[in-house]
């Protein structure tokens, strides 16, 4: 873990030069408005590429990358400085095992992001998963209870896989759109977005390609299908999101832990106590009251009452 | 949803069937078989004279006497209500049913007027006394040895032979004709019986009877020889009859004295025969007006002046008619001491009948001992009394309903084995009636042990300073010698009276020790979820409340609970979170916590209230009318991590008649639509124990306990609906549950960690089987299918429940039901 000691970023001199200026434009820009750290939160199910993708952003090999196995078995922040500004990316294990949310790794990742301060959130999917099912609603929902509903606005999709073929004749970007907005959907029903809340916020999607198969264009830059640098083209969309107004999401304890059920609405309790004596209690005493009165008395008793007047 | 299996082994709309030993034993889940009871009601009454007794009628000229030697006898009636609880026959049920008792007429006849009511509590004997009501009888008889078809009068008939009467033939002088028809009331005027044996003297004074009884002006007894030796007894008679009369009156003469009959002298002149009826007139009007108004309602009262007016003339007939109309209104209504006594007034316009209605003169409660011998009580008899209806008091009227809810009421009290309410002729009060109560008590003590190495010890103090208060203990352990593992125990103290026994007032005191050790429904997985690790959870404290009772089952309780709540696993070791199983095998030990306190022990102290408001009643059986329920535990911040909370739950239930029906013995119930709403929330301190469950039998059937989520704030809906066919009925349901999205708001959300849905529907059908119901339930969501059994008999049954070629048999062929449990599993689907 290399969270104590930020080094120098070596890796941006790997990128080719137009990635390097555009990225020194951004980062420039940041610092022009006071930001001089930038931590990024890379989140997602397991094998959809996080890993890779921080790889590739931070230009070197951070993050062991297996194929066929998950590596990441616990979160690890990389930071990097350059020019006096920091770069935090921290990569977290998948969120997925056997099925279900791993609560355990979430349990970890929490406890791992103690008293830091997240400004973007990079939910990694893949481009060339078909389906979004209720497993992604899950993981959505999971991250969404564990950081609350805004972190939703510090965060950008990544859709990792980005060179593919469609299938069956799909325009690609058709394919993309129709993609992203699944996923998006899942995330506002996963994120319990009221309909307001919706049209303020799109969280943006990026489209990220890892592979060493990657195209390039003339400046070496890796491209995608649509011929964009992706590595400029992410960072800055991460700026625009930073700028967009929203607060960064500082990880405290009280984050973690949630809010506590069991302290919410104690100070009403006497409140409560009066309202159920006033209002539970003597109505339904007031109505036992009425079913004695009502109670329909043998006849023998009302005549021994005094009451038939020779009537029955 | 059960609502009736919480309820049926309760049976609290027939507690003349279920004594409150019962209950206490039903709720212990006792081991021990159950005692039950025997019912026994024994209630025997003068059968309406109208049938035997011969009442007298004396013809004057304004004042027929009706009465009767048998006043006192019938008046006085003798009926008995009689319970006795004697030691139960093994596998008897006698939980809810109406099982063995009933109230039966035991009939008897008998005419000689007072001092045989002693004998009617034996029915057998007063069947005994009517087959031979003259004495005479016997299988010998002597022929008359006349030649055949010859009338004989009775004079000349031999005072020394028995002769046999083959025939009775009546025959109205008047008319001309004879009566015929044995429904006729003269029938019953006659004690003798066609084949009965008699001699000339008891034929003698069978004419006196009937010439003295005032319905004939004139009668004869004419024997007919037959050739075969018997004689054919004609009955010539001239009905007496008064003038016709427009106008009834009832009156209650209980408690006055009977008109004395003044001799009139034969050589009294004209004058003084005027000055004479005059008076008689004036004394009998002064009667009327003493006497007190009578129960009898006008429409009743209407039909006999339809009797009246259709008949015209007012005949000896017409009377005894409108004398049986009136009793069988008395006795209909439950008023069995009432009597007709005397019609007055005769030859005017209007017809008075006087009526002795009962009157309680005197209450009288006894104990007696196990030989039947009066003795002291121990119990105080204001215990008794304030079980009493007001209508058992001297100054009200004798009704048999009152009785027999005094016989009910007292039961409930279970103090007394054997309960006898018992009217009986007040000697020194003509026309009153004492009420007489014995009381067979129980044993004060009991101390019971049952040691192998597995047993219980109990004991029982009841009846405490006569006061009916109670102490009960009991320990129970698997193994006596090494009891740390799973003693349990229990100590209760009851303290009813707490305002005195002579406040109308009805608060109980409680105050009990319990533990007990129960598996947690919160720690349960959901479909598709590997078995979950179980978490019992053992309770220890005390509790102390009072009950204030509004109606036999409108209640209001309140009291303090303190209690240590340890929480442990399979092993019994403490633990502290839920656990669940991974897919690589091996346990996850970060579920939710199990305690509050996060330490696998809480201790807390909070308040308790419950009101409940039952105004349900049963209608041939069928449970109608509304139940609801509020309760509240209110944390007082006392005890580990200052538990400070509110935890509520408010159940609705609403027992809908959907047709009127009939209400009598027998008849069938009436469809029932059951709506059932339960709602409960929590705010502050909630423990993982004290969370709502949803899933299961009184939540939502078709699935298990807890299979549904464990939750801070849940609501269910059910709706049954109940058809009567043949002797029980048949039932749909469909139930929803749902936790509000309070699932998250219970710490360590156990219902996500659990994979459970955290809300479910389900439907079924089902079939009430005697005291066992089976039923059908299909859920919602998987579509899974259950078989339910309950069982509500207090002995155990065993169903074997086999499958058929190419179907599984279902739990290996069978299954063993205690008392009171209930089973359920899955259907294979297919």
């Amino acid at each position: 873990m290399a969270s104590q000691l930020a080094r120098e970023w070596f890796g941006i001199q790997q990128f080719p030069a137009a990635t390097q200026s555009k990225l020194h434009e951004l980062l420039g820009k940041l610092k022009q408005e006071n930001v001089n750290t930038l931590t990024i939160l890379v989140m997602g199910k397991g094998g959809v590429g996080k890993s890779s993708t921080v790889n590739s952003i931070l230009g070197e090999r951070v993050a062991a990358v297996s194929a066929f196995q998950s590596e990441g078995l616990r979160p690890m922040m990389c930071s990097r400085t350059r020019a006096g500004f920091t770069l935090n990316i921290i990569d977290t294990p998948g969120l997925v095992e056997g099925g279900y949310v791993n609560e355990q790794a979430l349990e970890i990742i929490k406890r791992f992001l103690l008293n830091k301060t997240i400004d973007v959130l990079l939910y990694v999917d893949r481009l060339d998963a078909y389906r979004v099912d209720s497993l992604d609603r899950q993981v959505i929902k999971a991250i969404t209870d564990t950081f609350g509903k805004r972190i939703w606005r510090r965060a950008l999709i990544v859709l990792t896989h980005a060179q593919l073929s469609p299938p069956d004749g799909l325009n690609y970007d058709d394919f993309f759109a129709k993609r992203s907005e699944a996923l998006l959907k899942y995330i506002h029903l996963g994120a319990h977005f009221k309909k307001q809340e919706l049209q303020e916020s799109v969280t943006p999607v990026v489209l990220v390609e890892n592979s060493g198969r990657c195209k390039t264009n003339d400046n070496g830059e890796k491209i995608l299908p649509d011929g964009t640098a992706w590595i400029p083209n992410l960072v800055e969309v991460i700026t625009v999101v930073i700028a967009n107004g929203s607060k960064p999401i500082t990880v405290d304890q009280k984050l973690i832990d949630g809010p506590n059920p069991n302290a919410r609405g104690k100070l009403f309790i006497p409140l409560i106590l009066a309202f159920q004596y006033f209002f539970i209690v003597k109505p339904i005493q007031k109505v036992i009251k009425q079913d004695i009165a009502k109670e329909s008395k043998p006849l023998w008793e009302l005549r021994d009452l005094g009451l038939a007047n020779r009537k029955f | 949803m059960a609502f009736c299996a919480q309820r049926l082994p309760l049976g609290a709309q027939i507690p003349l069937s279920c004594s409150a030993r019962d209950r206490r034993s039903a709720s212990a889940a006792a081991s021990a078989p159950i005692p039950s009871h025997h019912l026994k009601c024994v209630l025997s009454s003068a059968k309406t004279p109208s049938s035997k007794s011969p009442t007298n009628w004396t013809r004057k000229k304004t004042l027929a006497s009706f009465f009767s030697s048998a006043l006192a006898s019938a008046a006085g009636g003798g009926f008995l209500l009689h319970f006795s609880t004697p030691v139960p026959p093994p596998g008897n049920t006698g939980g809810s049913g109406g099982g063995g008792g009933g109230w039966g007429w035991g009939g008897f006849g008998g005419g000689e007027g007072g001092g045989f009511w002693s004998q009617i509590f034996s029915p057998l004997a007063a069947i005994a006394r009517e087959e031979d009501p003259m004495g005479g009888g016997g299988p010998e008889w002597d022929s008359h040895g006349l030649p055949a078809n010859i009338v004989v009068q009775l004079s000349k008939l031999s005072g020394f032979k028995r002769y046999k009467i083959s025939e009775i033939l009546f025959f109205d002088r008047r008319h001309g004709t004879a009566v015929a028809g044995t429904e006729d009331s003269f029938f019953e005027m006659v004690s003798l019986h066609p084949g009965g044996v008699y001699t000339k003297a008891q034929l003698q004074k069978e004419l006196e009877n009937l010439a003295s009884c005032g319905m004939f002006e004139k009668v004869d007894l004419e024997g007919k020889t037959k050739p075969d030796g018997t004689l054919a007894l004609t009955v010539s008679f001239t009905e007496s009859t008064w003038q016709s009369a427009d106008a009834f009156r009832c009156i209650n003469v209980g408690l006055m004295p009977q008109t004395k009959q003044m001799d009139m002298d034969t050589d009294m002149t004209d004058r003084e025969k005027l000055e004479y009826f005059r008076k008689q007139e004036k004394d009998y009007r002064r009667r009327i007006d003493r006497s007190r108004p009578c129960l009898l309602p006008m429409p009743v009262h209407r039909e006999v002046l339809e009797m009246l007016r259709e008949h015209g003339r007012v005949s000896a007939r017409l009377l005894q008619r409108i004398r049986d109309r009136v009793q069988k209104w008395y006795h209909d209504e439950g008023y069995a001491c009432a009597q007709v006594v005397n019609f007055g007034n005769l030859n005017t316009k209007e017809v008075v009948c006087e009526v002795v209605e009962g009157d309680v003169t005197q209450l009288a409660i006894q104990f007696q001992d196990k030989l039947g011998n009066v003795c002291e009580g121990n119990t105080q008899l204001a215990v008794v009394r304030r079980e009493l209806p007001k209508q058992l008091r001297p100054g009200h009227v004798f009704n048999i309903e009152a009785g027999k809810q005094a016989l009910r009421n007292i039961n409930s009290l279970a103090l007394f084995s054997n309960i006898e309410v018992n009217p009986r002729p007040d000697e020194k009060n003509e026309g009153g009636i004492i009420v007489e109560i014995k009381l067979r008590e129980l044993e004060q003590q009991s101390a019971e042990a049952s040691i192998q190495p597995g047993g219980t010890v109990s004991f029982e103090h009841r009846n405490i300073k006569g006061l009916n208060r109670s102490m009960v203990g009991s320990v129970t352990s698997s193994n006596l010698l090494n009891p740390q593992d799973d003693l349990s125990f229990k100590l209760e103290y009851v303290h009813p009276y707490v305002d005195g026994v002579y406040n109308p007032r009805n608060r109980t005191f409680r105050a009990s020790c319990f533990n007990s050790r129960k598996l947690s429904p919160v720690f349960t997985g959901g479909p598709g979820v590997d078995e979950v690790p179980p978490v019992w959870i053992d309770r220890v404290g005390f509790k102390a409340n009072i009950t204030e009772a509004f109606t036999r089952q409108s209640k209001f309780t309140y009291g303090l609970v303190m209690e240590e709540i340890t929480t442990r696993d399979e092993t019994s070791s403490i633990c502290t979170h839920g656990a669940r199983a991974l897919p690589i095998g091996g346990l996850s030990m970060d579920g939710p916590p199990t305690t509050l306190s996060g330490t696998g022990i809480d201790r807390m102290a909070f308040a308790q209230a419950n009101i409940t408001r039952d105004n349900t009643k049963f209608v041939n059986g069928a449970v109608v009318g509304e139940r609801d329920v509020f309760q509240l535990d209110q944390g007082l911040g006392i005890g580990s991590k200052f538990p400070f909370f509110n935890r509520h739950q408010l159940t609705l239930t609403r027992f809908v008649q959907l047709k009127q029906v009939e209400e009598a013995a027998g008849k069938p119930p009436p469809p029932v639509l059951v709506l059932h709403g339960h709602y409960g929330g929590c705010v502050g301190d909630l423990p993982s124990y004290d969370a709502f469950t949803l899933g299961g039998p009184y939540s939502v059937r078709g699935y298990s306990m807890g299979e549904l989520g464990a939750c801070r704030n849940i609501l269910e809906l059910a709706a049954e609906l109940r058809i009567p066919v043949r002797n029980t009925h048949i039932y749909a349901f469909a139930e929803h549950g749902n936790d509000l999205g309070s699932s998250k708001d219970v710490k360590g959300n156990p219902t996500e960690f659990f994979r459970r849905a955290g809300h479910g529907s389900s439907y079924g059908v089902g079939v009430k089987l005697g005291l066992v119901r089976a039923e059908y339930a299909v859920d919602h969501t998987a579509g899974e299918i259950q078989l339910i059994l309950v069982n509500n008999c207090n002995h155990s049954v065993w169903p074997a429940t086999l499958g058929n070629a190419g179907h599984p048999t279902p739990e290996d062929g069978g299954f063993h039901l205690d008392a009171f449990e209930e089973t359920f599993f899955d259907v294979p689907p297919g």
